[in-house]
């Protein structure tokens, strides 16, 4: 009661400060500067821009504002010689605790307060894809956390110190750590979240908070710890450092607790449960290169897949049916995620051990398993756990996200992968269940359509699909299916519930009949739509798509509302999702070969024309004319008027923000006005669209080198028998 | 209350001796001096007793328990005024006070502030920010907060510093009646504040008692010892040793204490301020 009431007390001496209040004011700020001077994440999503940024700046900001209010604090009584008086009436002790406490109390409610006033802001900009889970959570782990960890850094700093300036700079010291050498280690940067670079708008966040949250927490702890153990060594009854911390520790509990928080926290680091140990050789083949099982063969496999979307986990059982002709005992291996566990593997009704070798590769660790030498062998295996991502991955935390919203289930994070023994002259038939949330979608990555098979008592759905081959993946999600019919093939548009309203508004099938139409009619169908259908599947940010045969893989980010209002890649919204799809066609990225930074050729300069192309055609030469061509030619004339431009050496000198933001700017102007420009010049040197659309055909299907898939510039220009000097845009736009 | 200090010896890291096998006990209710030179150990015995050190040998028994270990008890009892002390200037009086009484426990804060503030006759500053008030007034401020909750034991360390004439006085009274009740320790170089007031007096010296009892008996031990007499008589003299020169129109009148008075000395009664000077000039005799 007296210590709630002490504590009380000091917060209102806290609040009375005028630096308590220029630190509070300040913090609540601090999140604008995460829209333009510090954003660490480069997802260009509305959450991650919007959100993600503005917390993580205002964490730093006010994280370091909060270290030195509490350093202020921590020594304003001895400063003003209050001090004397304090400590007569109370330990010393108990007055650095309620002090932390109020400091701590002070940065909560801040934190608070912060989210109160940036809501409406926050739901205005990021728009119909807000979600008030996303902006809570953002809002405590990137913001409210620094705000504590800097308020224990320093009061631990002050602790041990009794200094002022010495605890500045041992707290300037640490926090600088953290936003340089360690500001890309997921777990040891303290201040600010590290990996953090990107939420995603149209599905949930949860891996991503989980891992961040865990980080945190462990941070907690160990700062607690330090301040737990720099806490005994707050002088008292004139004795120094040692002194102090002798006199203080005779009580055991306190270096007990604090020794028990460093612990925990030394623990939790060690034995964080995110991601692998994967040999960081990323050219090792150890477990493509296992012993083959001579004489066995794989006739047929069977997952039942239960993930867990409140906890993040997938528990499963798979079957495999073996034919063993070999006569012997015979040693299987699969490669399961290293999350994940064995937890029973039966062999025609027998128990055989399941043997975790150690070794991790490619977010995948080596199971050895040895069925018995009958002829037909059964094996069971029981799995499950809470899976882990690649050990490269820590940088772009977020994967694999399992939630009620989203899920990705990749190969060996579905079931457990075989790896040295193969089909029987085909590959392994695959038969897939998977039990979702009733609003859930379950959509294989490839051609197969999965199917519900039951509905559950608990309101669950199991659908079931076929598979071949090993592995295989799985998307899962809170889904609207829109189909397509164009280009001679059925296109199922699979996007997110909460991204409708966009979708819809940017008519989202309408651009796909367009597009498909269009470049299947131009250049050819797309490789990757097999069996007459096409999945196009949203899916959750991770820095591009990808295809295989019957799917492809949009990001999200590429429809996010602020990127179909880009005017660079299309006049209205349609148009930039047009542009996007276009990409399914003209490479999705790492198709292109960049010769040099300042070389104009990549995907975009293709697909931006293209772009134009369909636009002149659905809505008339006048329109693309002017929404196209005269903005590309206004855009390449400012350019080449810019003083930057004119002048390099000048770039060079400036400071690196600035430098990279006006060559990100430069290079924009390049990859999506110069390029389309002189591929418009190219067709007419060629001898007009339909000779450059012949041109593109046979580049879209030519024979790929898949060891160099890229389509590069010379490639281009020899196709159009031209040469650089030929596309040189500097007399046609009287440069 | 009650106090024993015994056997306590205090050497500071530097190697300094504060403090040598000092004995002392205190009794409540009583209003202790503490007078003493500069570098006497006075203010290490002071923050001796608030635990704002520990002896480096020697207990101190606060109601017959060691203070080591029961620093809260004697916390919760104590009311403590430094020489040299600062306030949260941010704060108002009242608010300091508020927060003070907070510290100390205290059930009706309010009120144990209303009287403090009266008890120092601060009660029209009581919404005033602490950065406005004179030395005067926050030296005032100090001693409420010690009052606060009335606490059996006081410690003041020359409390009257900065106060006028007529606060000393005031605050003279204050002391004289708290030591009536409670076990009051006042450390001054004022010896006029502590003839009028105390009940017992203790005088430190190198770190070592050099007197403890009551004042009339450190008068008595002067009696015989103090004298005046003409500066012009006295030339020559080195057995005197001068305690007050008063210039008149008849020459300097000189006020001395001596072990044995010359024949041309005037014996006079000793003072408080005598009988202190003499007991020190007895310690600076080889």
């Amino acid at each position: 009661m007296k210590t709630m009431r002490r504590f009380c007390l000091e917060c209102g001496r806290l609040l009375r400060s005028r630096e308590t209040w220029a630190v509070l004011l300040l913090t609540l700020v601090s999140p604008l500067a995460g829209l333009w001077l510090y954003t660490p994440a480069t997802g260009t999503t509305m959450l991650s821009v919007y959100l993600a940024n503005p917390a993580l700046a205002g964490g730093v900001i006010g994280g370091l504002l909060f270290a030195l209010l509490t350093v202020v604090e921590m020594d304003r009584a001895h400063r003003c010689r209050a001090d004397v008086l304090l400590d007569a009436v109370a330990s010393p002790l108990e007055l650095a605790r309620v002090r932390l406490a109020a400091l701590l109390a002070v940065a909560v409610g801040t934190t608070g307060l912060a989210l109160l006033l940036w809501l409406p802001a926050a739901a205005l900009r990021i728009g119909a894809v807000f979600d008030g889970a996303d902006y809570v959570l953002a809002g405590v782990l990137f913001f409210g956390f620094s705000l504590v960890l800097c308020t224990l850094a320093a009061a631990a700093a002050y602790s041990l110190t009794q200094r002022l300036d010495l605890s500045l700079v041992l707290v300037a010291a640490f926090a600088a750590l953290s936003l340089t050498v360690w500001s890309d280690d997921w777990q040891r940067s303290w201040l600010s979240p590290g990996g953090v670079w990107a939420l995603s708008d149209d599905f949930s966040n949860s891996r991503l908070f989980r891992s961040v949250a865990y980080a945190r927490l462990s941070w907690l702890a160990a700062l607690g710890g330090v301040w737990g153990l720099a806490y005994l060594c707050i002088r008292r009854q004139g004795r120094g450092l040692l002194g102090s911390l002798a006199r203080s520790a005779r009580r055991l509990y306190r270096p007990a607790l604090a020794l028990l928080l460093v612990g925990v926290s030394a623990f939790a680091y060690a034995a964080q449960p995110f991601y692998d140990d994967s040999n960081p050789d990323l050219s090792a083949m150890t477990l493509y290169e296992q012993e083959i099982a001579e004489g066995v063969v794989c006739t047929g496999r069977t997952a039942d897949v239960r993930p867990n979307p409140a906890r993040g986990t997938v528990q499963g059982a798979a079957t495999y049916s073996f034919q063993n002709t070999s006569g012997q005992a015979r040693k299987i291996a699969f490669g399961i995620n290293p999350g994940y566990e064995i937890r029973s593997a039966r062999a025609n009704g027998e128990d055989v051990p399941a043997v975790r070798t150690g070794y991790e590769e490619s977010n995948m660790a080596l199971v050895e398993i040895t069925i018995p030498a009958d002829e037909t062998v059964e094996l069971v295996l029981e799995y499950g756990g809470l899976p882990r991502d690649w050990n490269l991955m820590t940088v772009q935390q977020g994967d694999p996200e399992i939630s009620a919203e989203y899920l990705c289930l990749e190969n060996q994070t579905l079931a457990p992968y075989l790896l040295n023994v193969a089909g029987e002259g085909e590959p392994i038939p695959a038969q897939i269940e998977i039990t979702l949330p009733a609003h859930m979608t379950a959509l294989p990555f490839g051609a197969q359509q999965a199917e519900v098979v039951r509905e559950n008592a608990d309101g669950t759905v199991t659908w079931r699909y076929a598979g071949a081959g090993p592995g295989g993946i799985l998307y899962a999600g809170d889904y609207v299916r829109e189909d397509v019919q164009a280009g001679g093939i059925t296109v199922q548009l699979y996007y997110s519930r909460k991204h409708e309203a966009i979708m819809r508004q940017a008519d989202a099938a309408g651009v796909v009949e367009a597009v498909v139409e269009y470049c299947t009619a131009h250049y050819g169908a797309l490789s990757f739509g097999a069996a007459g259908t096409l999945k196009l599947i949203q899916g959750r940010v991770r820095g591009g798509g990808y295809a295989a045969a019957g799917a492809s893989l949009l990001d999200e980010a590429d429809f996010t509302a602020a990127n179909l209002a880009d005017g660079q890649k299309g006049a209205v919204p349609g148009e930039v999702m047009l542009h996007e799809l276009v990409h399914q066609w003209w490479g999705l990225g790492n198709m292109f070969d960049v010769e040099t930074a300042d070389s104009p050729w990549s995907a975009e300069g293709l697909t931006v024309y293209t772009t134009y192309r369909i636009v002149k055609e659905l809505y008339g030469e006048e329109y693309a004319q002017e929404n196209y061509v005269d903005k590309w030619r206004e855009a390449v004339q400012d350019y080449s008027l810019n003083f930057y431009v004119r002048h390099p050496e000048y770039l060079t000198a400036l400071p690196e923000a600035e430098r990279l933001r006006i060559e990100n700017s430069l290079s924009t102007v390049r990859l999506y006005s110069e390029m389309p420009l002189k591929i418009l010049r190219a067709q007419e040197l060629v001898g007009g669209e339909e000779a450059m659309d012949e041109i593109l055909r046979g580049l879209f299907n030519r024979e790929v080198d898949w060891n160099a898939p890229y389509l590069t510039y010379p490639e281009f220009l020899d196709a159009c028998g031209l040469t650089e000097e030929d596309l040189d845009l500097a007399q046609d736009l009287d440069l | 209350m009650e106090i024993d200090i015994q056997g306590v010896n205090m050497v500071y890291p530097n190697g300094r001796q504060a403090l040598k096998g000092l004995d002392l006990p205190l009794r409540s209710p009583s209003l202790v001096g503490l007078l003493g030179p500069n570098g006497a150990g006075k203010s290490t015995l002071m923050k001796l007793l608030v635990d704002a050190l520990r002896p480096t040998s020697g207990k101190i028994l606060v109601d017959g328990r060691p203070l080591a270990g029961n620093e809260r008890s004697l916390k919760s009892r104590l009311g403590y005024l430094p020489q040299d002390f600062g306030l949260f200037d941010e704060l108002t009086a009242a608010q300091f006070l508020d927060y003070m009484a907070a510290l100390k426990g205290l059930r009706n804060a309010k009120e144990a502030v209303q009287r403090a503030l009266r008890e120092v006759r601060l009660e029209e500053k009581a919404r005033a920010r602490i950065r406005t008030l004179s030395g005067g007034q926050r030296q005032r401020v100090g001693i409420a907060q010690a009052l606060l909750g009335d606490p059996p034991l006081l410690i003041f360390d020359e409390p009257t510093v900065g106060l006028d004439p007529e606060e000393r006085i005031h605050f003279r009274t204050l002391f004289s009646r708290a030591g009536q009740e409670r076990l009051v320790l006042l450390s001054t170089h004022i010896i006029e504040d502590v003839q009028s007031v105390c009940d017992q007096l203790v005088v430190l010296a190198g770190g070592q008692i050099r007197f403890a009892g009551e004042p009339a008996a450190l008068l008595r031990a002067a009696q015989g010892h103090v004298c005046s007499f003409w500066e012009r008589q006295a030339a020559g003299e080195r057995s005197l040793h001068v305690t007050a020169r008063v210039h008149t129109a008849e020459g300097v009148r000189c006020r001395a204490v001596a072990q044995a008075l010359p024949a041309f000395a005037r014996p006079e009664e000793p003072t408080l301020e005598d009988a202190y000077l003499y007991l020190l000039s007895q310690e600076e005799r080889p």
